[in-house]
């Protein structure tokens, strides 16, 4: 057994699934909320990688940064994250407002027709051709923590720590806050809770702020640790995060970060030992297949996923 | 009732379309020989101008343009560019094949710039005569046993690219254990199937590896690059992805250098501390003998962002317009008269020695790959 | 059912009383108009009105484009006629449909090349396609049967990836090469070579099918099938057997996009894994929400438009008429008294050379650019559009910040112009808008038109869900509260 390479996998997986676990929670709330798949999330966090690109070219580039490193990560993060806060809250209001009581295929549709509008808008802006953050160049890759043959770059303890800072605090936003109780209150029954008097449309707003801004962040977390970005890699990690969202038990906070941590690895282990566990039939092409697989598996055994509860229709 | 005369109604049209459809003559028989009056004459562009290549298509797109204005200025003509998007897609391309082959004005066409392309428009130019003169298009079945007989390109094909690069791993890398990675393209597999083969008969070990074309992050699949692994070889298209890979290579210890092909070479984009890349026209910015042109082009376009890909292009615009030009000496011209004035071309180029090509349409004698040095990021050609 | 509003009728079996009422007091539009006017024609009159302009287009055009876009065409309608079996009239969003049209094409490459080694005549390959990805259709759905709406989106989205990762890497499919070798067609012994034999066969597919589906649709199956759409609950509670006619809806649709699968790969002579994209389900989602979802004339009017649309927003050549046509049709459909897009249109060409005077006053350099449009009306509107100089890269992107910026500040505006309540101010809005517009419109997507498409067709799913979600010709459903 190679013990490198399994903490070496563990590492890769635990990264991207930390990104993964910041798409399902926006997922996770919305879809709590409204009961509707919003097909557009993962070009939310495209749009936010953008932002992100553009905060580190106007601060000076990777290479010569106005700022300190630090600085210059967070504003790109709190940039991201507002500006995909402020175009998840747009989504909501033209895009799925109009459609409240429409039948259910509509917003989806909808959401697809956002979805193709958002990337193509940004291929039109900014090209095809992947955009580089440079972060090679902002931190060299050697630096970070050693341990024994293992070596963890910095951005990537970095990437996870930032995940894992939003996800505490979006945690206690639900669990202690008056937001979160209305927000909880407004996923269990909409017109129950409009009738306690809560403003059902402002909790909805904001909910799509905050999953929207965490998407936008996660964007630019990608953009660090990976190095490019370009305009269709939202439909990637949207799909991804979708699929964190199912395993988790969708509506679930900590169903969201769990699954996302599992898909994020079950991605890094396939692609590390598929092709021996197969004698070298399939190859790390196939890789793909196995979270694949996963989501489908799930959807038809466990529905509500490890954390969530199973839906009792009422009629 | 009115069911039973529906159906009977039904079966009449369809009975007649069948017929008609079998009875149908091939138009490619019927058309005309094209005549062009010469003085209205387009060189049609097949390439991705948008799509994930769509900076290889804009880039040849720029200096096919630059080539046309500096031919018309110095020889009188008045060529025009028309644009032929293929949004790297082949159904996308077939179509706009046949707009071209529709369009009297359209002399020749410059592409397909990706061999998917020229695959599925090769055919439809040969049987409207048109000629095809390819800046890109690398993979060998586009010239073996001659399937497309108006197709030429200025540049080697991967028959030369597979050995060369075989050749320069084991021999001056003397590399004895290697990764090659393809990214499930149709450029990339069947290289990195001819370089992996070549490696193995001689006793090189191979792993192989697989990405898929819009991935960004590597490092699981670097995880299975052996320590004993020297030269890791990436078939693709995207120069960030190559960067990202040499960058996870190193942030996991391990001594493997990155080999990139074509679609690697940028170096404003791939800059590792050691590297290689191997490309199919050399980059003329580092080319001492081509300032003038680089100044030129610079004018034209005014931010010069251009690497490799666009000078081949430029070279295929111009063996085109002087072909197309030549055989327009008698006021009109066919486009068969110009696939003739075509294999007669014995050019001086930018890129290399005079482009000449050989029965297949290929360059004489076949050319040779450009293979650069990388270190800290500064190009340096070794071949 | 036809409501005629002139003279009072009786009461009508099988439909609400409230709901009958409701559409007398619905405003209506000219597209409702429309589609009153389609209900009331006859099925065999909508027929002929269908396929006549398809049978003799062939004999119009001389062109081998044109004719190719023609074969191209039918194809995509055969492929909205499929998808509407699922989406309009059982109301399943399955977003694995264009896998079914691959399968078809990869079938046909494995009965039909050189690489297969095989010629199967085409009477006998295209039934025996229809039927292998009819089963696989079955296949597919019957896992998914159980799931509800938006997780049956999303599990056959995976289906189309696994078919697309297993496509893409098996060596059986020659990965991404794609089979380039396919033999023509060939019908009782004769080979079809020409572009307008492949034509009239594919018209012969959609006159078959078009017919087969408009019977199906009168059919118990055909009327079940709404009823589950309409209410699931309900349906079952009739005893209709929902499970099961959802699975024969995903056979029905997997097998005509068989068919048009197993046309397309000899007309184009070629299969490749990159052809069935998200891009084409999305587009073929277009057409069959444009046309009206349910309405088998509805999608095929649809698919022509969106297709022809595209091919002519292809190049910069004829995109410019298309838009200004579109936008200026669509001020005079849509705005009420008649006099008001007039007035609008004047004030906006007003304001215009009030603006371009301006600019040529204070910076020059903001006048001086040239659009990339080809045709006259670009070169009309040149003199009155602000083209600023270099607002455009030569690699066809925005070169400054204020070319993005324009771009988004125009989302921005035509959004909240949707908010503006009071229809004066919404006009008078206007005028700036669509100046804006038009600039944008000369500057930036101009200069890409094929990506500039596809912004489009995002924005007309968007903006055709909010305001007439039943499309062109689509019936409004009614929600009983």
């Amino acid at each position: 057994m190679d013990w490198d390479k399994l903490v070496q996998l563990i590492v890769n997986g635990l990264t991207l699934g930390s990104v993964y676990a910041l798409v399902a929670l926006g997922f996770s709330m919305v879809y709590g909320i409204l009961k509707l798949l919003n097909l557009a999330h993962g070009d939310v966090l495209m749009v936010g990688a953008f932002m992100g690109w553009g905060v580190l070219g106007w601060l000076g580039g990777a290479q010569d940064p106005a700022v300190a490193v630090w600085l210059l990560i967070v504003l790109m993060i709190l940039v991201a994250m507002v500006a995909g806060g402020f175009l998840g809250v747009a989504i909501e209001r033209f895009a799925y407002r109009p459609l409240r009581r429409a039948p259910r295929i509509a917003p989806l549709i909808s959401a697809l027709g956002v979805s193709f509008f958002i990337q193509n808008s940004v291929l039109l802006l900014f090209g095809a051709n992947f955009r580089s953050y440079e972060s090679f160049d902002l931190v060299d890759v050697e630096v970070g923590v050693s341990w024994g043959p293992l070596n963890i770059w910095i951005l990537r303890i970095v990437v996870m720590a930032a995940a894992l800072a939003m996800m505490l605090a979006l945690w206690i936003l639900v669990t202690r806050t008056k937001l979160g109780k209305a927000m909880r209150a407004t996923a269990f029954d909409r017109e129950a809770a409009a009738m306690m008097g809560i403003d059902v449309d402002r909790v909805i707003v904001k909910t799509f702020f905050i999953g929207s801004a965490l998407a936008g962040a996660a964007g630019v977390l990608v953009g660090l640790v990976f190095g490019s970005i370009n305009h269709f890699m939202g439909f990637g990690y949207g799909l991804k995060g979708f699929t964190a969202a199912v395993v988790g038990g969708i509506g679930s906070i900590p169903g969201a970060m769990f699954g996302g941590l599992f898909i994020g690895l079950a991605e890094a282990f396939s692609v590390g030992y598929i092709e021996d566990l197969t004698r070298g039939r399939l190859g790390s092409a196939f890789s793909d297949l196995v979270v694949f697989l996963i989501l489908v598996i799930f959807m038809l055994v466990r529905p509500q996923g490890i954390f969530g509860k199973p839906e009792v229709k009422k009629v | 009732m009115r069911k039973a005369l529906f159906v009977v109604g039904l079966a009449g049209l369809v009975a007649a379309a069948v017929v008609t459809a079998a009875v149908a003559r091939p138009a490619a028989q019927a058309a005309p020989a094209q005549i062009a009056a010469c003085t209205n004459v387009s060189l049609g562009f097949l390439g991705p101008l948008t799509g994930p290549a769509g900076f290889l298509g804009q880039e040849q797109l720029s200096w096919l343009r630059f080539g046309v204005q500096k031919y018309n200025k110095a020889e009188g003509t008045r060529f025009k560019v028309v644009l032929g998007d293929t949004q790297l897609k082949a159904p996308v391309a077939r179509t706009v094949a046949r707009r071209f082959v529709s369009d009297r004005n359209v002399m020749a066409v410059i592409g397909g710039s990706e061999s998917q392309a020229v695959r599925v428009s090769g055919k439809l130019f040969q049987a409207a005569s048109l000629a095809s003169v390819s800046g890109s298009a690398t993979a060998i079945d586009l010239t073996k046993g001659r399937p497309y007989r108006t197709f030429f390109r200025v540049i080697p094909n991967d028959a030369i690219q597979g050995p060369d690069i075989i050749n320069f791993v084991s021999r001056n890398l003397k590399a004895r254990n290697v990764v090659i990675i393809d990214s499930q393209d149709d450029y990339s597999v069947p290289l990195s199937s001819a370089i992996a083969r070549g490696l193995r008969a001689r006793n090189v070990n191979v792993g192989r590896e697989s990405v898929a074309a819009d991935d960004t992050d590597f490092s699981s699949v670097v995880a299975n690059v052996g320590s004993n692994v020297t030269v890791v070889i990436f078939a693709t298209q995207v120069a960030t992805a190559a960067n990202t890979l040499s960058n996870q290579l190193r942030e996991q210890g391990k001594r493997a250098i990155v080999f990139g092909t074509d679609g690697a070479y940028s170096p404003s984009q791939f800059k590792p501390r050691s590297g290689y890349v191997s490309v199919f026209a050399p980059d003329l910015h580092f080319d001492p003998r081509a300032r003038a042109v680089i100044r030129e082009y610079r004018r034209f376009v005014s931010k010069d962002t251009s690497g490799a890909f666009g000078p081949a292009t430029y070279m295929a615009g111009w063996v085109a317009m002087s072909a197309i030009e030549r055989a327009c000496a008698d006021g009109t011209a066919t486009r068969a008269e110009v696939v003739r004035q075509l294999r007669r071309t014995n050019s001086p180029s930018i890129i290399g020695p005079n482009i000449r090509f050989d029965a297949k349409g290929d360059l004489r004698g076949g050319g040779a790959f450009v293979i650069y040095r990388i270190t800290n990021g500064k190009y340096m050609a070794i071949r | 059912m036809s409501t005629g509003s002139q003279s009072p009728e009786p009461p009508r079996i099988g439909v609400d009383e409230w709901v009958a009422s409701s559409e007398g007091r619905r405003a209506r539009s000219v597209a409702d108009r429309l589609q009153e006017r389609l209900e009331r024609t006859p099925a065999a009159a909508k027929l002929v009105a269908l396929a006549l302009p398809f049978a003799i287009f062939p004999l119009l055009v001389d062109s081998d484009y044109l004719k190719q876009v023609g074969i191209d065409t039918l194809i995509f309608v055969l492929l909205a006629l499929g998808l509407n079996v699922a989406v309009g009239w059982v109301g399943l969003l399955d977003l694995g449909f264009v896998a079914f049209f691959g399968l078809g094409a990869y079938l046909y490459a494995s009965v039909a090349s050189e690489y297969a080694g095989r010629h199967w005549e085409a009477q006998f390959a295209v039934p025996a396609i229809a039927t292998a990805v009819a089963a696989a259709g079955f296949l597919v759905g019957l896992p998914s049967r159980r799931l509800v709406g938006d997780y049956l989106a999303i599990v056959t989205l995976f289906f189309l990836q696994i078919w697309l990762v297993v496509l893409i890497n098996a060596s059986f499919t020659r990965g991404p090469n794609g089979i380039s070798d396919i033999y023509p067609l060939k019908l009782f012994g004769r080979e079809i070579v020409s572009l307008s034999g492949y034509y009239y066969v594919t018209f012969a597919a959609f006159v078959v099918i078009v017919s087969f589906l408009y019977l199906l649709g009168r059919s118990r199956t055909g009327r079940a099938w709404r009823a589950v759409r309409e209410d699931e609950l309900a349906a079952e509670l009739m005893t209709m057997p929902v499970n099961r006619l959802k699975l024969m809806a995903f056979a029905v649709g997997a097998g005509i996009a068989g068919v048009a699968g197993a046309l397309f790969a000899p007309a184009q002579g070629a299969v490749f894994p990159a052809s069935f994209d998200i891009v084409l389900l999305i587009t073929v989602y277009a057409m069959v929400v444009l046309g009206g979802a349910g309405s088998l004339f509805g999608v095929t009017v649809g698919a022509v438009v969106i297709n022809a649309s595209l091919e002519a927003l292809r190049g910069p050549d004829d995109a410019s008429w298309l838009f200004y046509g579109v936008v200026v049709l669509a001020l005079v459909l849509l705005m009420r008294p008649r006099w008001l897009p007039v007035a609008v249109l004047g004030a906006t060409a007003a304001f215009g050379v009030v603006v371009h005077e301006i600019a040529e006053q204070v910076r020059p350099s903001l006048v001086s650019g040239t659009t990339f449009g080809t045709a006259s009306v670009d070169r009309l509107v040149d003199s009155w559009v602000l083209v600023p100089e270099g607002a455009v890269g030569p690699d066809g992107l925005p070169a400054g910040a204020l070319a993005r910026l324009a771009y988004i500040g125009l989302i921005a505006a035509i959004l909240a112009l949707t908010l503006i309540r009071s229809p004066l101010w919404r006009a008078i809005a206007l005028v700036p808008v669509l100046y804006l517009t038009f600039c944008v419109w000369e500057n930036i997507l101009l200069a890409q038109p094929a990506v500039a498409r596809f912004v489009l067709i995002g924005a007309m799913l968007v903006a055709l869900m909010a305001v007439r979600p039943q499309g062109l010709f689509g019936k409004q459903r009614v929600e009983v509260v």
